[in-house]
C-alpha cells in the first residue's frame, strides 16, 4: 500500500495520458466484449421470450421441418389418448401495406380451440365479436392486432388494414385488440392472429398446416407424450417442446453468433496486448525507481505486486468504465444482429431491451481485471529481476539473451512442427485448432527474432536513405527487440486478421458471384414473396402452364424448397424439375459425373448434395442419405457434390415430383422463367405482371436483381467484421505510439547527447519517424505473410467447422497492397508525438537522465 | 344438440305421484319421455354480457335419431355475419362428439377442435361438453329430496359422474318436475363452486312431448346469460341420414 502510494500515484499523476491509455485499452475490450455479448442475451433473450409468448401453454409442438404437412393429421393427433387439446398453426409473414410499418407475423389459429392453449387478453373490440370466434371464423377478413400495433398505426376495431396475400392486397377488418401481456408482446407487436382457414387462403398453403401445438392430457408426463406422438407420427414429423424448436429456429444463425463471440475474443486479445505495452512501457520508464527500491531494500516479491497490484486497479477501473461503455454501445449492436435476425425470420423483433445483468458485469470486471493482470505479468515479472545496478544502464534490459533467444527458437520450433503436423495431417477438428493455435504461438514467440532479422535486412536501405538517422533507427530497433515485440506482435496479428477477412470476403464474393451467374440465370424468378429466401407466400400448381402460356416465355421451371429436418439440423430441400434445370442452370460439379448426376435425379432415384451439405454431415456421393418424410423414412443415394450457396445449414436437390409424392405438398415457391429467343425481357416481365395483375401477389425478378440480393447477402455475412478491423487499425496507432514512447524514454539521453554534439532537431525527429517507419514495415511484412496462414485457417473453419462452404485460396492482392500506406501513414502519424517530445525536452535533463 | 336441454320430457297424463323413488329411474324416465326419432325448430339465442349488452343469433335446428346416436344441423340465419354457416354435429354414446362447420366465405368445410370441451359453444355461455347428449348411464345418481321450484314441486338428485368419465364439472345437480318428468333446472359445479345453471321454462307439449321453450343459461364465473328461444318445434319430421352428412352440409 505505501508502494502503492509513493510510488505509483506519483508515476500515475505524472503520466496522466499514459495511464488513461492503459484504463482505455482494458475499457475498448471489455466494452466490445461486453457490447456484443448483452446485444446477444438481449435479441437471443427476446427471441426465447417471443417463442414462448407464442407458444402460450403449449407443452408440445408437431412439425414437419418448414414444409407444413396435410390437415389429416390433426385428426390422428387428437385422436390420441395422451392429448388434451391439439390446434393447428400456420405461421407466416405478411407484408402490411401501411406506410413504415413493413411486415407482420401472422399467426393463423383456430379459435374454436386455440384458446385452450393462448392467452389472448382481448383489450378492446366488439364483445360480440371477440367472445364469438363463430364471427371470427365466419369471416375471413378478420383480423386481430395488438394494442402497440394499434397504437403505432391509430388503428381501432372495425378499422381496415390492407394486407398482401397471394391474390394480392386485399383489405382486412380490424376485429379486436390485443392487450399488452401475452402474445401482445411478440415481434415488438408487429404481429397479427387470423383464422387459420383464412392464412391458408391468404398464404397460398392448400389443405395444410405448418404446425400443431397441443396440451397433454393431465397426468401424462411431457417425455411419454412426445414418444407416443413420434411413435404414431413416425420420423417425419418432429415432435419438440417449443423452447426445443426455438433452439433449432436458433441454430439457423449460429454463423453469426459464431462471428460475435469471435470479435468478443478478438476484443479481449487485443485488449491484452495495449495492457501489455502500457506496462512495459512503465516498467521502463520506472526502472530508475525500481533500481533504487531494490537497492533499499525491497525485495522482488514486493516489486513484482507492485506491478500486479496496479494492473489489478488499472483492470477494475476499466472494465467498469469498459462495462458501462459496452452497454452503451450494446443498442446498437442489438440493432445490426435484430437486422440479420429479420433478414432469416422475415419480421423484426422490435427493440430488443438491453438491461444489465449482475451475471455478465461481474463476468466483464473480472475478465477485465484478470486480463489485466495477465498482461502485466510478464513486465511486472521483469520489474522485479531489475538488477539495482543495471537499471541504471538504459537499454540493456530490452536486449534479449543468447539463452533466451535460443530457448524461444526451440519452443516456436517445436510448437511450428507439432502445429504443422495438426493442421495438416489430421481431419480431427480439435486438432485442427490447436495446429493453429501452435503455429501461432510460434509466430508470436519468433516475433523478435523475426523482427530483428528482417530490420538488418532493411538496415542497409535506411542507411542509404539517411546515414545517420536511418542508422540510429535499425541499431535501435535491432538493439530492444523485447522493447517492440508486443508492438510488433499486435500489429502482425491485426494486420493478418485483415488480410484473412479480406481473402475470405474476395473469396466468397467472387464465388458465389460467379454461382450466382451460373445457378440463378434465369431471366426472371416469379414468386409470390418480395425475396427468393421468402416462402409465406405460397403459389399454386395451376400457374405453371398460365405462366407457360405467356408470350416470349420459352421454359417454366418450378422450385419448392421448405426446410426439412435431417440428423437434428434443419436444411434445405429444394425440389425442383431437375431435368430442365440440369440444362439451363449447371452447378459446378465436385463430386460425381454431372450427366449422369441430373440424370438419376430427374428420374426420382437420387439426391444431390450441396458442398457444405457435404462437409457439415460427412457426406459424399454413393453415400445414402435418409430422409424424413411425413410419409416415412426416405433413403437416397447421393448422385453428387455440387457448389451451391443458396443456405448455410446445407441444401439437398431433389425432383419436385419425388418431393410432392412424400411430402403431399403441390405449392411452389417460385418460378424460374426463361424468355424464348428473340423476346424482349422486359415486356415480357410487363405480360406476366399483366396476365396476374388481378388474381396474384407476384413479384417478377430479374436476374440481375437476385443477384444482387445475394451480393448484399453474402456483403452482410462478413458486416461485422468491419467492426474488428477498425479496431485493427487502432491498434496499429496506440501500439507504434506506446512502444515509441518506450524507446524515447529509453534514449533520451542517447538523443541528449546527439543533440549535443550538433544533432538537429529535425535529425533526431526523422529518426524516431524512420524508426516507426520501420517498425511498421516489419509489422506489414509479418503480418501479410502470417496473414497468407490465417486465411487459409479462415478457408479451412468455413469449410471444415462452420458453414462448410470451400472456397478457394486467393492472396487478396489489392487490400495487401492498401494496408501498406495506411499502416505506415497510421505509424509515422503515431510517431509525431513522441518525436515532439524527444527533441523538445530540455537537453540538460536528457543528458542527467542516467 | 342436448336431448337434456333442449327435449324436455313429455307428459305421462296418468302418471301418479312418486313420493319415493329411484332417482336413476326418474332420470330415465325422464330420458325416455323426451325420446323421438327427429327434432326441428328455429332458435333465436341471446347473449347478455355483465354489463348488460345484448346480441343476437338465429338459426334452424334439424336432429335425427337420438340420445347419445344422433346427427345434428344447426344453419345460422342472422346476423348478416354468421349467415349461411352451417355446423354438423355428430353424437356418440362413448366418446366426444365429431363436429364439422361450412364457413360460405372462404366456401370450405373445416373440423371443429372440441377436445377441449370446457369451451365455450361460439360466443354463448353454453360450453361444448353442455351440448352434448348424456345418456342416463354415464353419471351415477343419489336423490336428495324434493322442492318447489317456481312453482313446481321438483325431484332434487344429486349427480355425479361415473369413475373413467371426464368432465369439467365434479357435480351436478339436477331438478327434475315431477308432473311430467320434465327438467326443470341443473346446477353445475366445480367442487364446491356453482359454474353454471340450466333453467327450463316456457313448457308445453308439442305432439305430446312436454317442451321447454325457453333455455337460459347463466354462466356465473362471467356472470353472463344465454337464452335460447325455440321456435316452430316439431318432432319426428321425416328426415334422411344423408341429410346429414360434411357433404350435405354445403347444400344450404
Amino acid at each position: 500500500m505505501i508502494l502503492l502510494r509513493l510510488i505509483s500515484w506519483p508515476y500515475v499523476r505524472k503520466h496522466a495520458g499514459r495511464a488513461l491509455l492503459t484504463v482505455a485499452g482494458i475499457a475498448i475490450g471489455v466494452a466490445v466484449f461486453v457490447a456484443m455479448r448483452a446485444a446477444n442475451d438481449a435479441v437471443f433473450g427476446a427471441f426465447t421470450q417471443t417463442v414462448s409468448r407464442l407458444a402460450g401453454a403449449t407443452e408440445l409442438q408437431v412439425t414437419a421441418g418448414f414444409s407444413g404437412f396435410d390437415e389429416a393429421v390433426l385428426e390422428r393427433v387428437q385422436a390420441m389418448p395422451e392429448v388434451a387439446v391439439a390446434s393447428p398453426v400456420i405461421e407466416a409473414v405478411g407484408a402490411t401495406g401501411l406506410p413504415g410499418q413493413g411486415n407482420v407475423l401472422i399467426l393463423g389459429i383456430d379459435m374454436t380451440g386455440d384458446r385452450s392453449l393462448r392467452e389472448y387478453d382481448l383489450e378492446s373490440g366488439d364483445a360480440a365479436v371477440l367472445d364469438d370466434p363463430l364471427v371470427f371464423l365466419a369471416q375471413p377478413d378478420s383480423l386481430m392486432i395488438t394494442a402497440e400495433f394499434a397504437r403505432r398505426n391509430g388503428l381501432r376495431t372495425n378499422d381496415r388494414l390492407p394486407l398482401d396475400t397471394v391474390d394480392g392486397r386485399k383489405e382486412f377488418v380490424v376485429r379486436g385488440v390485443l392487450g399488452a401481456s401475452g402474445l401482445s408482446g411478440a415481434f415488438g407487436g408487429n404481429l397479427a392472429i387470423m383464422d387459420i382457414y383464412a392464412a391458408q387462403h391468404v398464404f397460398g398453403r392448400g389443405r395444410r398446416f405448418d404446425r400443431i401445438d397441443l396440451a397433454l392430457t393431465p397426468g401424462v408426463a411431457l417425455d411419454a407424450g412426445r414418444q407416443a406422438l413420434q411413435q404414431a407420427l413416425g420420423p417425419g414429423f418432429q415432435v419438440q417442446t417449443p423452447s426445443a424448436r426455438g433452439q433449432s429456429f436458433e441454430s439457423l444463425l449460429r454463423i453469426y453468433r459464431l462471428m460475435l463471440r469471435f470479435s468478443s475474443l478478438f476484443a479481449l486479445v487485443i485488449a491484452l496486448f495495449m495492457i501489455y505495452n502500457a506496462f512495459a512501457t512503465a516498467v521502463t520508464q520506472r526502472r530508475a525507481e525500481i533500481g533504487i527500491l531494490r537497492a533499499l531494500g525491497a525485495t522482488r516479491g514486493q516489486v513484482g505486486l507492485l506491478f500486479v497490484v496496479e494492473s489489478a486497479v488499472a483492470g477494475c477501473l476499466g472494465s467498469a468504465v469498459g462495462v458501462a461503455l459496452g452497454y452503451a454501445l450494446a443498442g446498437g449492436v442489438a440493432r445490426l444482429i435484430g437486422t440479420l435476425l429479420e433478414g432469416i425470420q422475415g419480421v423484426g423483433q422490435g427493440q430488443a431491451e438491453v438491461t444489465p445483468t449482475p451475471w455478465l458485469v461481474g463476468v466483464a470486471l473480472a475478465l477485465g481485471t484478470l486480463t489485466s493482470v495477465l498482461a502485466a505479468a510478464l513486465p511486472a515479472r521483469e520489474a522485479a529481476r531489475v538488477d539495482p545496478i543495471k537499471a541504471l544502464q538504459r537499454g540493456r534490459l530490452q536486449v534479449l539473451g543468447a539463452g533466451e533467444n535460443r530457448a524461444r527458437t526451440l519452443v516456436a520450433a517445436g510448437l511450428g512442427a507439432l502445429g504443422a503436423a495438426l493442421f495438416v495431417g489430421t481431419t480431427s477438428l480439435p486438432a485442427f485448432y490447436v495446429g493453429y493455435l501452435c503455429l501461432l504461438l510460434a509466430a508470436l514467440l519468433l516475433t523478435p527474432w523475426l523482427s530483428v532479422a528482417l530490420v538488418r535486412l532493411l538496415r542497409p536501405a535506411l542507411v542509404w536513405l539517411r546515414p545517420t538517422e536511418g542508422m540510429l533507427a535499425a541499431d535501435s530497433l535491432i538493439g530492444a527487440p523485447r522493447r517492440t515485440s508486443a508492438t510488433v506482435s499486435a500489429l502482425m496479428l491485426a494486420i493478418a486478421l485483415v488480410v484473412g477477412l479480406a481473402g475470405i470476403g474476395r473469396a466468397s464474393h467472387g464465388q458465389i458471384t460467379e454461382w450466382a451467374e451460373s445457378a440463378l440465370n434465369p431471366d426472371f424468378f416469379v414468386t409470390g414473396s418480395p425475396t427468393l429466401t421468402g416462402r409465406d407466400y405460397r403459389l399454386p400448381e395451376a400457374m405453371t402452364g398460365e405462366l407457360a402460356k405467356v408470350e416470349g416465355v420459352a421454359i417454366v421451371q418450378r422450385m419448392r424448397q421448405p426446410r426439412v429436418a435431417y440428423r437434428n439440423s434443419l436444411v434445405l430441400l429444394m425440389a425442383t424439375d431437375v431435368e430442365s434445370v440440369g440444362r439451363t442452370a449447371r452447378r459446378t460439379v465436385l463430386e460425381g459425373e454431372a450427366a449422369d448426376m441430373y440424370r438419376r435425379v430427374a428420374a426420382g432415384e437420387a439426391a444431390i448434395v450441396s458442398e457444405n451439405f457435404a462437409a457439415g454431415f460427412g457426406v459424399h456421393a454413393g453415400d445414402v442419405v435418409e430422409l424424413a418424410a411425413p410419409t416415412g423414412m426416405l433413403r437416397l443415394p447421393v448422385a453428387g457434390v455440387v457448389r451451391e450457396y443458396s443456405d448455410t445449414q446445407g441444401a439437398l436437390i431433389v425432383d419436385l415430383a419425388l418431393y410432392r409424392k412424400h411430402w403431399h405438398d403441390d405449392t411452389v415457391d417460385l418460378f424460374r422463367v426463361y424468355v424464348s429467343p428473340g423476346a424482349v425481357p422486359e415486356e415480357v416481365r410487363g405480360r406476366i405482371l399483366t396476365r396476374f395483375a388481378d388474381q396474384r401477389r407476384l413479384f417478377v425478378l430479374s436476374s440481375h436483381q437476385v443477384r444482387a440480393y445475394v451480393g448484399r447477402m453474402a456483403d452482410q455475412w462478413f458486416s461485422v467484421t468491419w467492426v474488428q478491423i477498425a479496431v485493427a487499425t487502432l491498434v496499429a496507432v496506440l501500439g507504434i505510439a506506446s512502444s515509441l514512447t518506450v524507446t524515447i524514454a529509453d534514449r533520451r539521453r542517447e538523443f541528449g547527447v546527439l543533440q549535443a554534439i550538433g544533432g538537429l532537431r529535425r535529425q533526431v525527429r526523422a529518426a524516431i519517424w524512420m524508426e516507426a517507419a520501420t517498425l511498421a514495415v516489419v509489422c506489414l511484412v509479418l503480418g501479410l505473410v502470417l496473414g497468407a496462414l490465417h486465411l487459409y485457417f479462415v478457408l479451412q473453419i468455413s469449410y471444415r467447422d462452420y458453414p462448410g462452404l470451400r472456397f478457394d485460396y486467393a492472396y487478396p492482392s489489392l487490400v495487401a497492397l492498401a494496408v501498406c500506406p495506411v499502416m505506415l501513414a497510421a505509424a509515422v502519424a503515431a510517431a509525431i508525438g513522441p518525436a515532439e517530445s524527444a527533441v523538445r525536452g530540455s537537453l540538460v535533463e536528457a543528458l542527467e537522465y542516467e | 344438440m342436448s336431448k337434456w336441454m333442449l327435449i324436455p320430457c313429455a307428459v305421462l297424463a296418468a302418471a301418479t305421484t312418486v313420493t319415493a323413488q329411484d332417482a336413476r329411474q326418474v332420470v330415465a324416465e325422464a330420458q325416455a319421455r323426451s325420446t323421438t326419432k327427429s327434432q326441428r325448430y328455429e332458435g333465436r339465442l341471446q347473449v347478455v354480457d355483465a354489463g348488460g349488452k345484448t346480441s343476437e343469433k338465429r338459426w334452424t335446428y334439424t336432429r335425427l335419431g337420438s340420445h347419445g346416436a344422433s346427427k345434428t344441423i344447426i344453419r345460422f340465419t342472422g346476423p348478416a355475419e354468421v349467415k349461411g354457416v352451417a355446423l354438423l354435429i355428430v353424437n356418440f354414446p362413448d366418446r366426444a362428439s365429431d363436429q364439422w362447420m361450412w364457413t360460405p366465405a372462404i366456401n370450405r368445410e373445416r373440423r371443429i377442435a372440441t377436445q377441449d370441451r370446457r369451451t365455450r359453444f361460439f360466443g354463448t355461455d353454453f360450453s361444448f361438453e353442455d351440448l352434448e347428449e348424456r345418456d342416463v348411464d354415464h353419471h351415477t345418481y343419489v336423490m336428495e329430496g324434493e322442492e318447489t321450484l317456481e312453482g313446481e314441486r321438483c325431484w332434487r338428485i344429486a349427480s355425479t359422474p361415473r369413475p373413467g368419465r371426464r368432465s369439467q364439472y365434479t357435480r351436478s345437480t339436477l331438478w327434475i318436475r315431477q308432473s311430467t318428468y320434465s327438467f326443470a333446472q341443473v346446477e353445475n359445479f366445480n367442487g364446491s363452486t356453482l359454474v353454471r345453471r340450466l333453467r327450463y321454462r316456457d313448457m308445453a307439449s308439442v305432439q305430446g312431448i312436454w317442451s321447454a321453450r325457453t333455455l337460459e343459461m347463466h354462466d356465473f364465473t362471467r356472470n353472463s346469460r344465454t337464452i335460447l328461444t325455440l321456435e316452430s318445434l316439431t318432432y319426428d319430421v321425416p328426415l334422411r341420414d344423408d341429410q346429414f352428412t360434411v357433404q350435405a352440409l354445403q347444400r344450404s
